[in-house]
């Protein structure tokens, strides 16, 4: 980075995202799984005018949870119901996260994954399409 | 007239539909798979849902992800293009039982269809004449000999229960029909568990010829032609025309009243196509009717000035055969190139990647039905067909020479594609002359009488 004077670099890879940054701003690195597979793409940001030594990258691995399915999102079981998970909540691999309905037929779906609910990412009553990202999960 | 209509296909054939509803004042709503963010339908449609991964059984033929994806943007009818689920009697029938209109035939005339011996028996009851053969089963070798010698050899032994070209035997006279009968027999049996078999004359060099239905839902049935499609390679189309070079007046009136009476003993509605071979002598024989819009729709549009796919929405929404389309008379003559991702002098293998540069011919009586442009990459799971160039003449020289130069001036890099082979057929005497048969292009091939050498153009990209 120092050498082509780059302030920001990001990495994408199958399952795998890197974004590494300098200056002093950077609360740096998210190495991020993404859960869409996509061809390699390396995104190098314009330099800054004044480079600064690069700070050690801080790993947070945030794991995403994504639509299997078309159809509308429900954050709790039923209208007046409590959101099954909400930032902060804890979830392991069979927890349900929300409910996707399709064609009338109301889908729970699971965490898939373990660890703390960082971001609701969807909204509730909206549709949602395949592969759209429902919760980002640390 | 509807509102709003969810595609259900991808490629040139989605941004065809999507056009015709644009011209229409209908919305359109885009369904994709992963490989399909960038395609050009999707851009083009008011809304998309993303409805799968890339592979088509992921995506495009998941019933339940469309009908989710038609819910939630509340169509009133659904296109299924050609392919994928066009010819899906069970997704017609959910369309219909969730109250969406399926802009094709009932899911009732498209199975009555869809069963290739049942449509046969369906031909032979409305009178329409077809490959002779064995009425059912053939069961014994003297049973056979005694049917061969009736329809005249040479003749085809095929399985019952067979199909992508197994458990198929020729056999030109009578000693090789009996090794024939037996080896079939024994292959069926292997490959299907199911030894039966049935006889059907072998029409040797025959044309491809296929006539279009158009029918609406109050009764009304016409025909708009024929089109020769039989310059094709390993049974995939890849040249077609319109009219025929082949046909005549009085067979074009015995051939288009067959198909019409057809389509109207099964109670055929929306646009079908009736697929006849016919052989050196001008006897024609039903082979089999798809009950959906074609790819070489195009050409019969240019003859017929008429737009098929808008007449489809039309018929779906109930009205009545619009009076150009019911009256049309053919004038010009057109020729339809199917320009696939493919590399001619490499056996027609398959290349997928991006398009580096993309220019298309222009000028007039050229029209070009396309999804892709300069940066696109054609993805690797689908058919590889990237554009339909069409053009049209007052005669069939003027069609075919229009052709020709429209080809010189295509211009794709990045990926390899038949344009060079077009181009080389264009000049093809057989092919000029209108002598050809659908054994032409892969005896061509083999010979290696094709010039691929790439058009000389070059562009300053």
């Amino acid at each position: 980075m120092e050498k082509h004077d780059l302030s920001v670099f990001e990495i994408e890879k199958e399952g795998f995202r890197l974004k590494l940054e300098k200056g002093a701003s950077a609360q740096a690195a998210a190495a991020v799984p993404s859960a869409a597979a996509g061809p390699p793409k390396a995104v190098p940001a314009a330099p800054e005018t004044t480079p600064a030594a690069p700070k050690a990258i801080e790993s947070v691995p945030l794991k995403e949870i994504v639509s299997p399915m078309v159809g509308t999102f429900y954050r709790g079981p039923s209208p007046d119901a409590p959101a099954f998970v909400d930032v902060g909540k804890s979830v392991t691999e069979d927890t349900v996260v929300c409910i996707i309905e399709a064609m009338k037929v109301m889908n729970e779906i699971k965490a898939e994954t373990s660890g703390i609910i960082a971001e609701v990412m969807a909204e509730n009553g909206k549709p949602v399409q395949f592969g759209q990202v429902l919760f980002r999960v640390r | 007239m509807f509102e709003k209509v969810l595609i259900a296909n991808r490629g040139e054939i989605a941004l065809r539909v999507i056009r015709a509803c644009k011209e229409l004042g209908i919305r359109t709503l885009a369904v994709y798979s992963e490989a399909d963010v960038d395609s050009l339908h999707v851009q083009l449609a008011d809304e998309s849902i993303c409805i799968g991964a890339a592979p088509s059984l992921e995506s495009y033929l998941k019933i339940d992800r469309i009908m989710s994806a038609a819910e939630i943007g509340d169509v009133d009818a659904i296109h299924p293009g050609y392919g994928f689920l066009a010819e899906n009697p069970h997704f017609a029938e959910v369309c219909e039982s969730c109250n969406i209109k399926f802009i094709g035939p009932s899911s009732r005339a498209m199975q009555a269809m869809g069963d290739k011996n049942a449509a046969r028996a369906f031909a032979r009851k409305a009178g329409v004449p077809v490959t002779p053969g064995s009425d059912g089963i053939v069961e014994t070798e003297d049973e056979a000999i005694r049917i061969a010698k009736k329809i005249g050899y040479p003749v085809m032994i095929k399985a019952s229960a067979g199909g992508g070209g197994r458990g198929m035997r020729t056999a030109h006279n009578e000693p090789s029909l009996k090794s024939a009968f037996h080896s079939a027999r024994h292959e069926a049996q292997k490959a299907f568990g199911n030894e039966q078999v049935y006889l059907e004359k072998l029409i040797v060099n025959p044309h491809h010829i296929e006539f279009q239905i158009v029918a609406d839902s109050h009764g009304r049935v016409v025909h708009l032609g024929e089109r020769d499609c039989s310059i094709q390679r390993r049974n995939q189309k890849v040249i077609e025309e319109c009219p025929s070079p082949l046909m005549t007046p009085s067979l074009r009136k015995k051939m288009g009243n067959a198909a019409v009476k057809l389509a109207k003993s099964v109670g055929y509605e929306n646009v079908g196509t009736i697929e006849f071979l016919v052989d050196q002598e001008r006897r024609f024989y039903f082979m089999e009717m798809n009950t959906r819009i074609q790819v070489e729709h195009t050409i019969t549009e240019e003859v017929y000035a008429c737009d098929l796919v808008k007449e489809q929405i039309r018929i779906a929404a109930g009205q009545p055969l619009s009076p150009h389309v019911a009256h049309a008379v053919p004038r010009l003559h057109a020729i339809e190139c199917r320009i696939n991702a493919e590399d001619p002098a490499r056996d027609f293998q398959a290349t997928p990647g991006r398009i580096d540069f993309y220019y298309a011919p222009g000028g007039r009586g050229v029209r070009i039905d396309s999804h892709v442009y300069t940066g696109y990459t054609v993805p690797s799971y689908y058919d590889s067909l990237i554009a339909k160039i069409i053009t049209v003449g007052a005669t069939r020289i003027n069609a075919i020479d229009r052709m020709r130069r429209a080809l010189d001036e295509y211009y794709i890099t990045g990926i390899k594609t038949t344009v060079p082979f077009h181009a080389a057929m264009m000049r093809n005497g057989d092919f000029r002359d209108g002598n050809y048969d659908t054994g032409l292009m892969d005896r061509l091939i083999s010979a290696g009488k094709l010039d691929l050498a790439s058009p000389p153009i070059r562009l300053r990209e």
